[in-house]
């Protein structure tokens, strides 16, 4: 009997990864991709230390330290929780609550606004489990998944064979990509599959809309009925949506949301967002269970808004301390916004020495998710995926919240 | 040309052309000949050549390859960890390597020129010496 793990490199959360031990280290892990691999096989590569103000540290006195900053800040925010587990994530929205504090994550840039349609059942979503044995057209727009996510289409998509879909993707499947520009994914269009170089999102959303109403759209004419015949050879086809197609609507989702209506009347089509960090939707549906809001909420305020987006607050100088946990905003966010918080009092909850964590008041070193601690993540499908470590620390995100949160219960 | 298509498999070897080696007019086309040939020497017996510098490890290839399909259908042809070790291709450490080439639908006599691997790897991390 194998015992699988499951990889946190991206929100596919592989659950078919085999590894091989020689005690401590890391020497085969097998069947994931590139990315996935190296978190494995690098775990003890740049790892954190406590640290406070530079210095070096008992773990203690930086658990002490992060405490004493939290208890004391009037203007406190919670950002990232990305990479790390449900259970850990409903600590920092139950500090975040008693704090009165701001709470944000990445998916304020990324897809969160694609989620928050799913969530609240304004676009019809399915699983890959479903998407791999029944779909027919798989439409990616707007996203590179070869690049970004790996095993997407060999594991759960495009390739694989499924229940109803079992005579290969030459015959049982027909691949659309739209997307600026030829990427990897879009060099695998050839047969039975069509590539759109697409120049305006809501030109190609319109054009679905007008063909289907038996009208002449302005551009992408053929593409759309091509598509949308494809479509009515099927049951079941599923939209993949990532950044470009989230950017490319420039805010219109009531548009796409037509679109998609439309869609169905003649065809069944889902949709499942493509992209984000291992648990980005995890933090998102908890937060939604818990305020109804997917991110940039205020516990404040009790509303969620783009001034309360962790970049924003951070450009108009609205916090005094920011606990950073699962992320890395000097990495990610523009350094103009991010290098604030090296004035801030910032506290960085993260297994690695990252860019956020070597201009950090507070270094608290936690543990890996799926390597060194396990828990619940929900992959961009929405499907819970139970994760088990391959080494159990007793320092994981859940302890040294739960340590944090002594001072404010 | 029958000595030609044995070279590229391999049958025949380049140095069993005695008038190249041993006449001097012969020797620019002997150095081409010898440049163009090297690539054989990177190929498995059915002319694949693996890039592991370009490959991200998304395994495009294992789980389309027919041969894989067959052999393991709940494993590799569902998209899923192999269930065999019996492997044509196989995903370690993040990059594809050559298993067992004799498995291969390219090599033995009744061969085809199945390039289905190469056609789905948009990184050309795998390619044939045919091109």
């Amino acid at each position: 009997m194998v015992d699988y793990y499951t990889c946190t490199g991206c929100s596919c959360l592989c659950d078919d990864i085999e590894v091989e031990l020689d005690g401590e280290n890391v020497k085969i892990v097998k069947t994931a991709c590139r990315r996935g691999s190296n978190i494995f096989l690098e775990y003890k590569e740049n790892r954190a230390e406590p640290i406070i103000d530079g210095k070096k540290v008992e773990f203690e006195e930086a658990i002490k330290k992060g405490q004493e900053l939290m208890e004391n800040s009037e203007n406190f925010a919670i950002y990232g929780m990305d990479t790390i587990p449900v259970e850990a994530q409903k600590i920092a929205i139950e500090i975040a609550e008693s704090k009165e504090a701001y709470i944000d994550n990445s998916s304020t840039y990324c897809l969160g606004d694609l989620v928050e349609m799913v969530l609240k059942n304004e676009l019809p979503t399915a699983t890959f489990e479903d998407v791999k044995d029944y779909a027919y057209v798989i439409f990616y727009w707007g996203v590179d998944p070869h690049n970004s996510l790996p095993r997407h289409m060999s594991r759960y998509t495009y390739y694989p064979r499924g229940k109803k879909r079992q005579r290969g993707y030459e015959e049982d499947r027909y691949l659309v990509v739209a997307d600026v520009r030829k990427s990897h994914t879009a060099m695998l269009v050839a047969k039975n599959a069509r590539f759109i170089q697409v120049d305006d999102d809501l030109k190609l959303v319109d054009a679905f809309i007008k063909v289907i109403d038996k009208q002449m759209p302005e551009k992408y004419a053929d593409d759309a009925v091509r598509v949308i015949r494809e479509m009515q050879k099927a049951d079941f086809n599923v939209i993949m949506g990532g950044l470009g197609l989230r950017y490319g609507l420039k805010g219109n989702y009531e548009k796409f949301k037509e679109m998609m209506n439309k869609m169905n009347e003649v065809a069944k089509v889902y949709f499942i967002p493509a992209g984000c960090h291992a648990n980005m939707r995890g933090f998102n549906e908890t937060l939604f269970e818990k305020t109804g809001f997917i991110n940039k909420y205020s516990f404040k305020d009790k509303e969620s808004s783009l001034d309360y987006a962790f970049f924003e607050l951070l450009k108009n100088d609205k916090v005094d301390t920011a606990l950073v946990i699962g992320s890395d905003p000097v990495n990610s966010l523009p350094f103009e916004v991010s290098k604030k918080l090296a004035k801030i009092n910032t506290i960085v909850v993260d297994p690695r020495n990252s860019f956020t964590a070597k201009i950090a008041k507070v270094v608290i070193p936690s543990a890996i998710s799926g390597v060194e601690q396990g828990g619940t993540m929900i992959r961009s499908d929405g499907v819970r995926v139970k994760v088990n470590g391959l080494f159990e620390r007793e320092i994981n995100d859940v302890y040294v919240l739960e340590r944090l949160k002594e001072v404010i219960a | 040309m029958s000595f030609a298509f044995k070279l590229v498999n391999r049958e025949r070897k380049l140095e069993e052309c005695t008038p190249l080696f041993e006449e001097e007019k012969y020797v620019r086309q002997k150095n081409k000949l010898i440049e163009y040939l090297k690539p054989l020497e990177e190929a498995t017996e059915t002319g694949l050549i693996v890039k592991e510098e370009l490959c991200v490890g998304c395994s495009n290839c294992v789980v389309v390859c027919p041969v894989h399909v067959e052999k393991d259908p709940y494993g590799c042809g569902s998209g899923l960890a192999p269930k065999t070790d019996k492997l044509i291709l196989k995903v370690e450490n993040g990059v594809v390597h050559v298993v067992d080439m004799d498995m291969c639908r390219r090599y033995g006599k009744d061969r085809v020129l199945c390039v289905v691997c190469r056609e789905n790897c948009p990184t050309d991390a795998i390619s044939f010496l045919e091109g």
